[in-house]
């Protein structure tokens, strides 16, 4: 089995590529290959807990946490978290913030990078 | 594992999308990157700009003065400044009317050795092919 | 030459990168509003996609139908998939890949 790197910078609500890609590691996983998130840009609004499922957005943090507890690692950047306004006491529980050299060190190991770049 | 090679390419004008400016301090982050890896491996990075993306490379931004954020062009200065190599499409200036004057061509005013290289898109195809990973903007 | 699968996510942008690159093995895999590029025959005619030579394509199943399409919609050209089959396509087929 092998490791796959998922960077994503789109944002949760609007272009629905935050959703792709936790179907796709959800996928990933199933068929278990070790699945790592890096989440920058606009992707850090996964960054705030306590998201509620109306149906008229999307809504990730379920599937999220799911994929976390069976062993996702999914790690946010703090610098485009802090300059949204999501604080450290924000992160739903699993999540792991870090800097921008934390994703640039990942592509080391990985076995194949998928980075959505956002919109 | 040892060095492995990204190739970041950008392909959006600037200030609209923030993803120039991610491209750039993604790239930038690969010089503090060790610490989260084994002894011995490395990232090295390469950033290019295609597409209307070209249009990052135009020098003279005023971005701090009128809106009071960084400039896409000190973020491209710094990369020079730390030898992150810094590369152009030829065909898409030309095709959108920009010459090598018109560009950020070096740093020399922040000290930096390290020049703009502008090259075919053939080059960066080459590059492509070469690289580990690449890293769409 | 390299081993690339290529998303092509939008439906309305340039191509320009996409229509200059090259593999020796090219997987188009059409996501999101990509999947337009698919099913839709502007003034009757393929999408320029389809043209890319010696490509393989395809499309995501759930994005698809998320549209209101499906499979009687799409194009010779292209093959249904799913979010597994595009997992073994990362990581079976393809060397590289690259969300343009």
């Amino acid at each position: 089995m092998g490791e796959l790197t998922l960077g994503v910078f789109s944002s949760l609500v609007g272009s629905m590529s935050l959703d792709f890609s936790f179907k796709l590691a959800e996928a990933g996983m199933a068929k278990g290959h070790k699945v790592n998130m890096w989440l920058s840009g606009n992707a850090v609004m996964m960054a705030k807990k306590g998201q509620k499922p109306f149906k008229d957005y999307s809504h990730n943090e379920k599937l999220m946490k799911e994929l976390m507890s069976k062993g996702m690692e999914v790690t946010v950047c703090e610098a485009c978290a802090e300059a949204r306004g999501y604080h450290k006491e924000d992160v739903p529980e699993g999540m792991k913030r870090a800097s921008m050299d934390w994703y640039l060190a990942k592509t080391v190991k990985t076995d194949k990078l998928l980075h959505i770049g956002g919109e | 594992m040892g060095a492995v090679n990204l190739l970041f390419v950008v392909q959006r004008p600037p200030y609209k999308s923030e993803n120039p400016r991610l491209a750039l301090t993604h790239a930038i982050a690969s010089q503090t990157a060790e610490i989260y890896m084994d002894d011995g491996d490395s990232v090295v990075p390469i950033i290019v700009f295609v597409g209307d993306g070209v249009l990052n490379v135009v020098k003279d931004q005023q971005a701090m003065k009128v809106y009071g954020v960084t400039s896409t062009e000190s973020h491209i200065k710094s990369c020079l400044l730390i030898d992150l190599p810094v590369w152009v499409c030829k065909e898409d200036m030309t095709r959108l009317g920009l010459k090598e004057e018109n560009m950020i061509t070096d740093a020399e005013d922040m000290g930096a050795e390290l020049k703009t290289k502008f090259v075919s898109f053939a080059d960066i195809q080459k590059e492509m092919e070469s690289v580990k990973h690449l890293l769409f903007f | 030459m390299m081993k690339l699968a290529v998303f092509l996510s939008d439906w309305r942008r340039t191509e320009d990168s996409f229509e200059r690159m090259k593999a020796e093995k090219m997987g188009v895999i059409l996501v999101g509003n990509g999947v337009y590029h698919a099913v839709v025959k502007e003034n009757g005619k393929d999408s320029p996609v389809l043209s890319k030579a010696g490509a393989n394509f395809y499309v995501l199943s759930d994005d698809l139908t998320t549209r209101g399409f499906t499979a009687a919609n799409v194009n010779s050209k292209v093959k249904i998939v799913s979010y597994g089959d595009i997992v073994d396509l990362i990581m079976n087929d393809y060397e590289k890949m690259a969300w343009i």
